[in-house]
């Protein structure tokens, strides 16, 4: 019988177990080991026995989910002898998860572990900006993706699209995205960024469920909406998302609802401060009108007419303003008309310069004319308020009438004994009964009269 | 002008408003709030229509604070 060195005989082992070829094995991961080398190490075991196995780094490092202890695996590769241990091994060329999917797997993994680190807390969510006006667009080029974003964009008028183009599938595309998203979020000029991809299988979408996109948006400075693929498909990326949009189109639309609310709300709040303008103007108008119409209280009647046509200029100032900035509005128009006829030899920039020139003179203009209507405005108002007699009563003046007669009393002899009077004061009225009355001032003004009996 | 203020200025023009309502605001009070409220108007308008309508595509990252080249972008297939 021949008489083997060790090696010799491991060796020959490995000899015959090379005729055994690949083989796929089931069974449970145990023991799941990453060496310093990136290499995994791991027990594949059922209920009766187990196998060492080990996958090299350049193969583990393939894998799109992570190797766990427990999970059921069907693993293809080659036996050997490791001879400096004498031990057999299963050398791994490929892992696949039982059940699930890989890419269900892997996805699983992935949500949960970055769901444990708080990456996807509603607290970390921010809110739609108050004004999405620069946007941000990380999509691919082609597609329908960015024809429908644009095309909703297209309907509000002051919004700019910067869009970094990338690939949304393949190898290496989850890189592209997360280096756009990282790059438009530090450009610092844009309030929102738009993360989108169109419809297609799991596997086309899976650039959108790798760790790197989803740290990209978790790690942005600027609000992320995402809108990947149909209603149904949930992505990593639409966890990590500040946002999450059902598709592309639905991404864009809600940036438009915003703008859209938010300009509703500035016309609603401008068109209520006229009416309410115009209303405490009618207020006012009407207090006159009474103070005019009584004929004790109608103290100045030309200052009156002139206050009077003071409060008319003043509800007017809002027209006349309004009148002007279109004006003023049309000639500029009709100024950049003008400038863009010019020949293009000036080029764009300078005719841009000079419109803004123009604009900026205009505007300073206009600056100084309401200035100057104001000043006026409130001067007149002032002189307004000291006629008012409301004014001379809280100086402390009072006015005193016969009972159920308007006209102001002004000589003693007007009342008898006994009579009832009214006097009105700054706040409120008192109704007095004449106890005695003196037709001459000899007393000081301010001590108690004696009647004159 | 800062965009920080936008909501701020619209939640203060509302407030403003609502005071304005109020029949009991004194002539003078009611007039520095009407022009404030007028210019709060105009400078919300101004911000709603700040940025103008460009559809551009990334051509190059550039270096931390310059500007990135950019050029016009249009969907295929659709004009200009």
């Amino acid at each position: 019988m021949k008489v083997f060195q060790v090696s010799e005989l491991i060796a020959a082992i490995n000899g015959q177990l090379s005729a055994f070829g690949e083989v796929w094995v089931r069974g449970e991961l145990s023991g799941v080991k990453v060496a310093a080398s990136g290499h995994r190490y791991f027990t594949l075991k059922d209920g009766e026995g187990q196998l060492a196995c080990a996958m090299w780094a350049s193969r583990a490092d393939r894998l799109r989910f992570k190797l766990t202890d427990g999970l059921a695996v069907l693993v293809r590769g080659t036996l050997e002898v490791y001879p400096q241990r004498g031990s057999l091994q299963l050398i791994v060329q490929e892992v696949v998860p039982e059940g699930l999917g890989e890419l269900q797997l892997a996805f699983q993994q992935l949500k949960a572990k970055l769901e444990a680190e708080g990456l996807f807390a509603l607290e970390r969510k921010r809110p739609m900006p108050e004004l999405p006006q620069r946007i941000g667009l990380v999509t691919s080029p082609h597609g329908a993706a960015v024809r429908d974003v644009l095309k909703v964009l297209s309907r509000w008028p002051h919004l700019s699209v910067l869009l970094y183009p990338v690939r949304v599938q393949g190898k290496g595309a989850e890189g592209e995205i997360a280096r756009a998203i990282r790059y438009l979020g530090k450009l610092g000029r844009l309030d929102v960024i738009l993360v989108v991809r169109g419809g297609g299988s799991l596997e086309d979408l899976w650039a959108f469920n790798e760790e790197v996109v989803a740290r990209a948006i978790a790690a942005s400075p600027i609000p992320v909406i995402s809108g990947v693929g149909h209603e149904v498909d949930f992505t990593i990326a639409d966890f990590a998302a500040d946002i999450r949009a059902a598709t592309p189109t639905q991404a864009a639309e809600l940036v438009v609802a915003q703008l859209e609310r938010q300009a509703r709300r500035v016309e609603e709040a401008f068109r209520h401060l006229h009416l309410a303008w115009q209303r405490s103007f009618v207020r006012w108008q009407n207090r006159l009108a009474l103070l005019a119409g009584s004929r004790g209280l109608a103290l100045f009647p030309a200052r009156l007419r002139q206050a009077r046509a003071a409060v008319e200029r003043a509800r007017l100032l809002p027209q006349l303003l309004r009148g002007l900035v279109m004006r003023r509005q049309r000639e500029l128009q009709h100024a950049g008309a003008r400038l863009f006829s010019w020949p293009v030899r000036f080029g764009a920039a300078r005719r841009r310069q000079l419109v803004a020139g123009q604009e900026a003179m205009l505007r300073e203009r206009l600056k100084a004319l309401v200035f100057r209507r104001r000043l006026e405005l409130s001067g007149k108002l002032r002189a307004l308020e000291a006629l008012s007699p409301k004014a001379v009563l809280k100086r402390g003046y009072s006015i005193t009438t016969r009972d159920g007669d308007p006209r102001p009393l002004r000589r003693a002899t007007e009342v008898a004994a006994g009579e009832r009077l009214v006097t009105v004061l700054a706040e409120g009225l008192v109704r007095s009964l004449v106890v005695g009355r003196q037709t001459s001032r000899q007393e000081p003004l301010f001590s108690p009269g004696e009647d004159e009996a | 002008m800062s965009k920080e203020s936008f909501e701020q200025s619209l939640s203060e023009l509302e407030t403003i408003v609502s005071k304005l309502e109020d029949e009991t605001v004194p002539l003078e009070e009611a007039l520095k709030l009407f022009e404030r409220g007028i210019k709060l108007a105009r400078k919300l308008k101004a911000q709603l229509s700040a940025v103008e309508r460009r559809v551009e595509q990334l051509l190059a990252e550039a270096e931390e604070g310059e500007e990135p080249p950019t050029a016009p972008f249009a969907v295929e297939g659709e004009g200009d």
